[in-house]
């Protein structure tokens, strides 16, 4: 009995993996032999990261939490008066033409028609806001100053929270891939709660000031690092830590609870999430098998 | 075993059923008329279609009960947990059910179905119709539902071993519980041209819905390519969708309004009229479990190009299909494979080929099996049920549990407010064959 089972067993057709041709003879439509889910390749996408790796590549977010920092820190000095206006124009004309200087820096084709280019449209931006000064002077005049304020940190939280912090929602010219809408909703958000802020300033000259201000940093700083980061990853490093120790002595100053904010802010973004985000990669599970839908490998140009 | 056995009284069910049209629908039409013919009792439950509501019957007394449920979602009925037990239990006990056989993880009719029938202690068996991943939100999901339902299954079917493999997964099922029993194709309805078509210009026939997943993108790239390599080459595009105006801006872009012939939404009735008037069939979905369409063009005697995704390379063999990656650049090549391959194809001979490699009969024959070995797994009560309810997850299992329960005691109020020794039962009218039988015997007498 034992060697004829035997014997039958060896003349049995192998099992294949196909489904035309009927119920396939010697085997019941439940068999499952050594090959199933061959085919399945688990955690395929997943990266080994190293701790310091993911330090490093945290300061990005800490560098922009500190420029945003600085900004709010600017804004408090502004409405207690502590800057004037003209303190404030030297300061913007100032982050011009350091930009300026930074982006012909790092990058490469320069020309004069589009430095020319650049300046036309700075201009007519420059224009724009000041012909707009006294409209936003005057725009919140009915509302009262903690619904101001409440909205303007909301505004705030929204712009950290959506913010594309591996790119620029400004691109360089030339440069492909259109902004994610996040990207877009959050740099809204920032320029909204810059007039609400601005709204609240004595004068037509102090309102254009800072709003000058607030959309050189909210429109060209993320675009400013973004070539600097590219250009030399050490000098990014280097001007990250500076902004840190500037965004912190300054709030020192300033307040003592929102440097408290900030520094416990620095600290989790830098130490804590990498380690967190270490620690738990062990629960990654991902299965891929012939059963997923396929990605194509073109963009779909609507 | 085959012939032998008990005549079970099988009661489908799915949200998907004529007038509806798709793989679903004609899978449980076509297996539920070879079930008749073997002389089991079918009945096809599924919700209402318009004013089409109540009970009628259709090919070979084929009885099908529209319950007058509204669809609220891509004809699925508004998922209600519970509100569908009383006319379930009903039609079960009019109609002496023996196995409840449940349709598409998508369907939510058939979901609770299942879920009653397991509590009224019946055999429940269930078809998946469709591949889904792990990783989206409604994958997750409908993943957790499938769990729940296959979680007290009896047996499953999946129509290829790649669907066999994704249900394991997504279920946790035990693969022995698991039936490959592929689906098949009419080859009545689908015979070649009498005439054979000459290859002094070469046809391909798309026919499909023009929709992302069916890759009508893919075929916006592929086509100028051939139509650029190929000077022969005609394309006839048969079908509608959202994806249908970027079809015809490739058209205009590459000027190929006179190679590139868009038909439009194709009645089902015409799709061998279409077909029969091509070469080639390409199909460039990117995502099937089986794919009819395929044997349908084969049926007619196309040689068929196909991306190879989910279960379409175990559909047909090696000499009927050409398969490529779903990329642009591979999928011309194929073309250019099976252009060469097409001097040696008899479309007469591929679909005889056909007729022997599936068949509604066999389908219906292999489903008969499932249906004996669901009948031979043990009868379970609600404490031997819960606890496989209970390894669904900790979390999900005590919720699985609660609702069965609270099934349970629903079940036993429906049996005291109407006892089921109170439901009428359906009189059997018995197949139609026997009955001119029964009428030759009554003449013979005379």
């Amino acid at each position: 009995m034992k060697s004829s089972d035997g014997n039958q067993i060896k003349l049995q057709p192998m099992w294949r993996k196909v489904a035309y041709g009927g119920r396939q003879s010697g085997y019941d439509d439940n068999y499952t032999d050594e090959s199933f889910l061959e085919e399945m390749v688990m955690n395929a996408n997943v990266v080994k990261r190293d701790l310091l790796k993911v330090m490093i590549d945290s300061v990005s977010i800490s560098q922009y939490l500190c420029i945003v920092a600085l900004v709010v820190s600017t804004w408090t000095l502004t409405l207690n008066l502590d800057i004037d206006e003209s303190t404030l124009l030297k300061l913007d004309v100032g982050l011009l033409l350091v930009g300026f200087w930074v982006l012909l820096l790092t990058t490469c084709p320069f020309s004069l028609k589009l430095l020319t280019k650049y300046v036309l449209n700075i201009s007519f931006f420059i224009s724009g806001l000041y012909v707009l000064a006294p409209i936003y002077h005057t725009l919140t005049r009915s509302i009262s100053s903690d619904s101001i304020w409440a909205l303007a940190v909301s505004l705030l939280l929204v712009h950290l929270f959506l913010h594309d912090y591996s790119g620029s929602t400004i691109r360089p010219p030339g440069a492909l891939n259109n902004p994610k809408l996040t990207s877009n909703i959050s740099l809204n958000a920032s320029i909204v709660a810059s007039v609400l802020v601005a709204s609240r300033l004595p004068s037509r000259l102090h309102v254009f000031a800072i709003m000058l201000f607030s959309l050189q940093v909210f429109l060209f700083a993320p675009l400013i690092t973004f070539c600097v980061k590219k250009y030399h990853f050490r000098l990014h490093l280097l001007f990250s830590f500076t902004l840190m120790a500037v965004a912190l002595s300054v709030t020192y100053q300033l307040h003592r609870m929102f440097f408290t904010v900030l520094l416990a802010l620095l600290v989790f973004v830098s130490i804590v999430c990498p380690y967190w985000l270490i620690r738990i990669q062990e629960y990654k599970f991902e299965i891929n098998g012939p059963w997923d839908e396929a990605k194509l490998c073109f963009d779909i140009t609507e | 075993m085959d012939g032998q056995g008990t005549k079970h009284r099988i009661l489908m069910v799915s949200d998907f059923f004529f007038p509806n049209f798709g793989g679903v629908e004609s899978h449980i039409y076509y297996l539920s008329q070879c079930l008749l013919k073997l002389g089991h009792k079918v009945v096809v439950m599924t919700h209402a279609y318009g004013n089409r509501s109540g009970v009628r019957y259709v090919t070979n007394g084929l009885k099908v009960y529209y319950v007058p449920w509204r669809p609220f979602l891509m004809q699925n009925t508004l998922p209600t947990l519970s509100l569908t037990f009383p006319i379930v239990r009903t039609i079960i006990i009019r109609e002496k059910i023996s196995v409840v056989h449940g349709h598409q993880a998508f369907s939510t009719l058939c979901h609770e179905a299942l879920m009653h029938a397991r509590t009224m202690g019946y055999k429940v068996v269930f078809t998946d119709h469709s591949l889904y991943g792990f990783a989206d939100a409604g994958s997750i999901h409908m993943n957790k539902v499938l769990q729940f339902t296959l979680a007290d299954i009896d047996q499953a079917i999946c129509v290829s071993h790649t669907s066999k493999e994704n249900t394991v997964l997504r279920s946790g099922i035990s693969p022995e519980k698991v039936f490959m029993v592929p689906n098949a194709v009419d080859t009545a309805m689908f015979t070649p041209s009498p005439k054979r078509l000459n290859c002094d210009e070469i046809v391909i026939v798309v026919v499909s819905r023009l929709v992302y997943r069916k890759g009508a993108d893919l075929l916006v790239e592929v086509i100028p390519e051939v139509c650029r390599l190929f000077p022969k080459v005609h394309f006839i595009v048969g079908g509608d969708g959202p994806k249908r105006v970027r079809l015809e801006e490739m058209r205009e872009k590459f000027s190929l309004q006179d190679r590139v012939e868009m038909l439009g939404a194709v009645p089902h009735a015409q799709v061998r009229s279409v077909l029969i008037s091509g070469h080639i069939f390409l199909n460039s979905s990117l995502t099937e479990a089986f794919c009819i369409a395929i044997l349908e063009a084969a049926s007619c005697g196309l040689l068929t190009v196909s991306t190879r995704v989910g279960g379409v390379p175990e559909v047909l063999p090696d000499d009927m299909i050409v398969l490529a990656e779903p990329a642009p650049g591979d999928m011309v090549r194929a073309v250019k494979k099976a252009i060469d391959m097409l001097p040696g194809i008899d479309p007469q001979i591929m679909h005889l080929r056909m007729k022997e490699l599936y068949s509604w009969d066999d389908v219906a024959k292999r489903t008969e099996i499932v249906y004996d070995r669901a009948m031979e797994s043990p009868t379970t009560n609600l404490l031997d049920r819960l606890p496989r309810y209970l390894t669904c997850g900790s979390w999900a299992g005590k919720l699985f549990c609660l609702v069965m329960i609270i099934n349970y005691l629903l079940w036993r109020l429906l049996e005291f407010l109407q006892p089921a020794v109170g439901i009428e039962e359906v009189p059997d009218i018995g197949p139609l064959h026997a009955h001119l039988g029964s009428r030759n015997d009554e003449a013979q007498e005379k």
